[in-house]
């Protein structure tokens, strides 16, 4: 069975925030369905736009066979630091899952999928929204 | 409006109607969804291997029981769900009508729903509902794909936009009670909707919607997928989590991807 390390937040993102111990059950919910070996979370700092914590399970990556993040949007907000983390994934040959999107990557097409979404996202905020 | 003659006669009727229903020209991506399916359920139960695709589906509910039924819809439909190319096979079915009534950069659910309706089963009823309700975005529309011939009580019901503005306007008076009461309120307004195989229906999830006891001998077995435009408004369902990027052009692509000079 696969070992993965979880990797939450502790501060909202994208505008959203999810309690721990939730953002924990879809993780675990996830390796479940995927036969995947959960180890305990890694959380991130609460300090806006800091990764500290997922720049040390990126230093890590040797020792599991992958990582599940609980959203796409745990990933850095700059563009260039992503692809950082796509690449040494791709190298280092793991698997960066994403639990609430049910999402993984682990090579270049994959990654494409997961910055496209990214991009659009990025981009909302300058579309019209409506009021319910 | 620059739209063509068809486009306009498609967008009238969905207005209209809160609907549209056609042949598929795609009957390629159809049929690889079919027998896709009918290898997923001869692999789970073997004893149905010599059947034939559409005596098979009509009548599951000689192999299955209502009790196993969750847990083989499940099995079913993770299957299907693991094709990588289901999805596009999915779209391409509806692909030029959602082009006309939604635009041409779509997004696209991620994971698509089954349904399968086994005869007096009380147990997978939808009761009546609009997705917007719930906190779906009224930019979204559903195709809603059936495998086999749905009529009658075999297939679902929308209530028509006029009749809907009416519920909108007493909803506080006739949503007060249950959801069984508020379908016995609009009973005599709602359209039955009749879909046959090699059709889809593509209607406002906006409008109520649902389904009661399938009284026909035959089982249903129905596929549901929301589409929308890309960049128009989410509502509880985001992009990523629920819908995904599936027909992006460049000229957005670049757009997304543009930095201005720096200026020091």
């Amino acid at each position: 069975m696969n070992k993965v390390r979880g990797y939450i937040f502790s501060r909202p993102f994208m505008g959203e925030r999810v309690p721990q111990h939730v953002q924990n059950l879809v993780i675990r919910d996830y390796c479940n369905r995927n036969n995947l070996q959960f180890l305990l979370s890694a959380t991130e700092y609460a300090m806006t736009g800091c990764h500290l914590i997922h720049e040390q399970v990126m230093d890590e990556l040797s020792e599991v066979d992958g990582i599940v993040a609980y959203s796409i949007f745990l990933l850095p907000e700059n563009a260039e630091k992503r692809q950082k983390i796509y690449e040494k994934t791709i190298v280092m040959k793991k698997t960066y899952h994403f639990a609430v999107e049910g999402l993984k990557f682990s090579n270049k097409k994959e990654c494409d999928r997961i910055e496209l979404i990214w991009r659009v996202r990025q981009t909302l905020p300058d579309c019209y929204r409506y009021l319910a | 409006m620059f739209i063509t003659e068809s486009e306009k006669i498609l967008s009238e009727e969905y207005l209209d109607k809160g609907y549209i229903i056609r042949k598929i020209d795609d009957t390629e991506a159809l049929d690889w969804i079919r027998n896709k399916f009918c290898l997923l359920i001869n692999h789970t139960l073997p004893e149905t291997n010599d059947i034939e695709a559409e005596e098979l589906l009509n009548n599951i509910h000689k192999y299955v029981s209502v009790s196993k039924l969750n847990e083989f819809r499940l099995k079913i439909i993770q299957g299907i769900n693991s094709e990588e190319i289901f999805r596009e096979m999915y779209f391409r079915v509806a692909r030029n009508y959602l082009e006309a009534l939604v635009g041409n950069e779509l997004a696209m659910q991620l994971r698509i729903n089954l349904s399968i309706q086994l005869p007096q089963d009380d147990s997978s009823l939808l009761p009546v509902h609009s997705d917007v309700w719930s906190g779906d975005s009224p930019f979204e529309v559903v195709v809603w794909l059936p495998l086999v011939n749905c009529y009658g009580s075999k297939a679902m019901y929308i209530l028509p936009p006029d009749k809907s503005a009416e519920l909108v306007e007493k909803f506080a008076i006739k949503a007060s009670g249950s959801s069984e009461t508020l379908f016995q309120s609009i009973k005599n307004d709602v359209q039955w909707l009749d879909v046959s195989y090699g059709e889809v229906l593509i209607f406002d999830q906006g409008l109520p919607h649902g389904n009661r006891i399938n009284e026909e001998n035959e089982s249903r077995w129905s596929m549901n997928c929301r589409f929308k435009g890309v960049f128009t408004p989410y509502g509880d369902k985001k992009i990523g989590e629920f819908f995904e990027p599936i027909t992006l052009r460049a000229a957005s692509q670049k757009g997304m991807a543009y930095k201005l000079p720096k200026s020091s």
